[in-house]
């Protein structure tokens, strides 16, 4: 998104901008400092992060979700006209619901153990990365200290949540195939929240900032609210993509887990295949081996897929027969290897040949 | 019009084909005004013999194709058809037949299932019966068709609906992939139309409006995301409206050889329409000294006959400059940038013809006839 105005330069520094033009130049702020710039963020949109690390995102993210009535607790108790704290309250019930099982903070609850964690584990906190607390905790501080006019300012990333279905967290976690349909039905309800949120809290702050030095504070605290966002994702990084340092007593894969079930299938019809599923090629599906190119090639309707060496392995042992466990315990024989490791290894490529109706189970 | 000097590419650099369009016949029950077969129509006594295909999808083997695409007209009107789909299946190639389902189509698919056939693409007009059969000029298409995709699904085999979108039901579209959902289809296909041919004389019937056209894309993408793994939808979306051209048949003699019924063998279905091409027979020479020698195919292969804006241009071994037969239909000049492309000088005269055309009413349809002398409606011929 390229703002219609840009940020004002130094040397106007202490004009008064035209609401519009105060508009202009928050949104130019997201523009360039909205965390789904962030390197962390592209990897989670485009399907490239492993289990481990959509688990830490989860996982830290809990806290932010977590500590948000928090945040619009403190922001509503300097709130001094009811009118106002009407409309701010309903931020809360949001995210803690009106009843348990419901909310904002429920929904994310069910996204951690979604990915596998148990319950309580997120509950605890223990595992959450100390950069993440303290960016978190930064936030809530920001606004209990700060005028009225900047806290409100500061949630202005509101404005920036995504509105396309794939920049969506439910859009972005369908690229994973651990992630489950019933995990994703709890992020239908925030769609229509973030926008009337944001309206509102827009249009106080075009009303209020009635002064320049008003103005820049205003920015400058919505400037702050990214850097919280991002330096969450910054710390993701660093600890689970690279260099991979986690700090002592932060999460590590593994940790705070449900114990996998290997037996029932992970994600019914569409989910990885298990090692009690037994995988075919359908009608219309053929593995042969191509004389002219000297390769095995996989021939479907209209299609042909060029396979690597581990994906011919796998399916010349596709025969309607065997389950993916006896795939498995063949190639680990075979090959050596760890029978688990390759067993979910297959449960994933088979799982894509699957979704591109090339296999069945 | 001169075609260029063939060029020498030498034999082995020339990758293998990988798919046969082997068009059986040009006979067929339905008279759609976009039909991709040329506008001269070959007759059943010109069809090559059942001796000459089996030979051809024997060299084709051999040469490395591994798709063969069973089509026409309508394939299953040739006698032969369960024959040459058990050649396919003896020679290991992936065997797809190309269909109205109508006429004898369903009498015979199931002893083509017995043969080996390996899939099935059943082509759709429209979604409401009259529509259909107004698009497809036939009566009674319809039910013909459900009642052939039924036993398709019935027997297993696997089943993509065509269809071949235009402004006579491009408001179907939602209704294409719901009819897909239905009929058990796995792949659903939302071509829109390319203008070639036939396509190209009933142009002004048949081109949509920009709103259209995106409005088509959005249902496609959206119903993409709720169907995953369980219906692939490929779509090809309209030269005319476009920013980049595709890379005709992947690029001519990259990919696909055509064989026409007659037995003429063409870098696209389309090719016959630029002049002065000199096409080889396979009555006369083998599959792949056609491939690898014949002048037509070696006229635009490769990169070398371009001329700017393709010659420099980054995208030139992706979409290989577009569809030739475009160039030459739109601009006079079959070695031209094909104007779907962006940057072409005459691409944005090409996307205002189309929006006025679809902005105008539309003129009865042209059906396709064998042996007619057909007079082009459009106001703007040929070249822009």
């Amino acid at each position: 998104m390229t703002a219609i105005f840009p940020t004002p330069a130094a040397d106007e520094d202490q004009r008064l901008l035209s609401p519009d033009e105060l508009e202009a130049a928050l949104r130019d702020i997201g523009a360039r400092r909205y965390h789904n710039l962030h390197p962390f963020h592209r990897l989670l949109h485009d399907g490239k992060l492993n289990k481990d690390q959509v688990r830490a995102w989860a996982l830290n993210r809990y806290y932010y979700q977590a500590m948000i009535p928090v945040k619009d607790a403190a922001v509503l108790a300097r709130m001094q006209d009811a009118q106002l704290r009407r409309i701010w309250r309903q931020r809360i019930v949001d995210h803690d619901g009106d009843a348990p099982g419901d909310g904002g903070i429920e929904r994310w609850l069910k996204l951690a153990e979604g990915v596998g964690f148990s319950r309580d584990y997120v509950l605890s906190t223990k595992g959450i990365l100390s950069a993440t607390k303290f960016s978190v905790e930064a936030y809530v501080h920001f606004v209990a200290e700060k005028p009225l006019l900047e806290a409100i300012a500061s949630s202005l990333t509101e404005m920036f949540s995504p509105t396309i279905i794939s920049e969506r967290v439910a859009g972005m976690l369908k690229n994973y195939d651990f992630i489950t349909k019933d995990t994703l039905a709890y992020f239908e309800k925030r769609l229509t929240q973030a926008p009337r949120d944001a309206d509102f809290a827009l249009e106080y702050v075009k009303q209020h900032a009635t002064t320049p030095e008003l103005q820049r504070k205003a920015m400058a605290a919505l400037t702050f609210k990214c850097t919280v966002l991002w330096t969450q994702l910054d710390a993701l990084y660093f600890a689970y993509v690279a260099p991979g340092m986690v700090p002592p007593e932060a999460w590590q894969p593994g940790e705070g887990l449900v114990a996998e079930k290997t037996t029932a299938p992970a994600g019914g019809k569409h989910g990885p295949f298990v090692g009690s599923d037994v995988p075919r090629l359908p009608r219309g599906v053929r593995l042969r081996f191509d004389d002219v190119r000297e390769k095995h090639v996989l021939l479907a309707p209209e299609r042909t897929f060029d396979l690597d060496d581990n994906a011919v392995a796998v399916l010349k042992l596709v025969d309607g027969k065997r389950s993916v466990g006896d795939i498995a315990g063949e190639l680990a024989a075979n090959y050596a290897a760890d029978r688990s490791l390759i067993e979910a290894d297959i449960g994933t490529m088979l799982a894509e040949l699957a979704q591109k109706r090339v296999l069945e189970r | 019009m001169n075609a260029p000097t063939p060029a020498l590419v030498p034999a082995e650099v020339i990758p293998a084909p990988v798919g046969l369009l082997a068009e059986l016949t040009h006979r067929c029950p339905l008279r759609c005004p976009y039909c991709s077969n040329p506008m001269e129509l070959d007759r059943r006594s010109a069809e090559l013999d059942t001796a000459t295909w089996l030979r051809v999808l024997t060299e084709a083997s051999k040469l490395g194709v591994l798709h063969v695409h069973l089509s026409g007209g309508e394939p299953t009107a040739r006698n032969d058809i369960v024959e040459i789909t058990a050649k396919c299946a003896e020679l290991g190639l992936y065997s797809n037949l190309i269909t109205s389902g109508v006429g004898g189509a369903l009498s015979k698919l199931d002893a083509l299932y017995d043969a080996g056939l390996d899939h099935v693409q059943l082509s759709v007009q429209g979604v409401d019966a009259a529509n259909a059969e107004k698009i497809g000029g036939l009566k009674n298409a319809q039910p013909q068709k459900m009642q052939f995709a039924a036993r398709v699904t019935e027997l297993g085999l696997p089943l993509t609906l065509n269809s071949v979108i235009h402004r006579g039901n491009i408001h179907e579209v939602p209704g294409f992939i719901d009819l897909a959902v239905k009929l058990g289809a796995k792949r659903l296909e939302v071509a829109h139309t390319q203008y070639y041919g036939w396509a190209f004389v009933n142009r002004a019937s048949l081109m949509p409006n920009k709103a259209q056209v995106d409005e088509s894309i959005r249902i496609v993408e959206a119903a993409r995301e709720r169907l995953k793994g369980e219906l692939v939808i490929d779509l090809v979306v309209p030269d005319y409206y476009a920013k980049y051209p595709k890379a005709c048949a992947g690029g001519w003699g990259r990919k696909l050889m055509n064989v026409t019924p007659q037995g003429k063998v063409l870098p696209c279905h389309a090719a016959e329409t630029i002049p002065n091409l000199e096409f080889w027979y396979v009555t006369d020479h083998s599959l792949g000294e056609i491939w690898t020698q014949s002048p037509a195919f070696n006229a635009y292969r490769g990169t070398s006959w371009m001329k700017e804006p393709c010659r420099s241009c980054d995208r030139r071994e992706k979409d290989w400059g577009g569809c030739r037969c475009q160039a030459l239909a739109l601009t006079g000049d079959a070695a031209a940038t094909d104007p779907a492309c962006s940057l072409s000088p005459l691409h944005a005269k090409m996307r205002e013809l189309a929006t006025e055309e679809a902005a105008e009413n539309p003129p009865d349809y042209i059906y396709r006839t064998i042996g007619s002398n057909v007079q082009s409606p459009l106001k703007e011929k040929a070249p822009l």
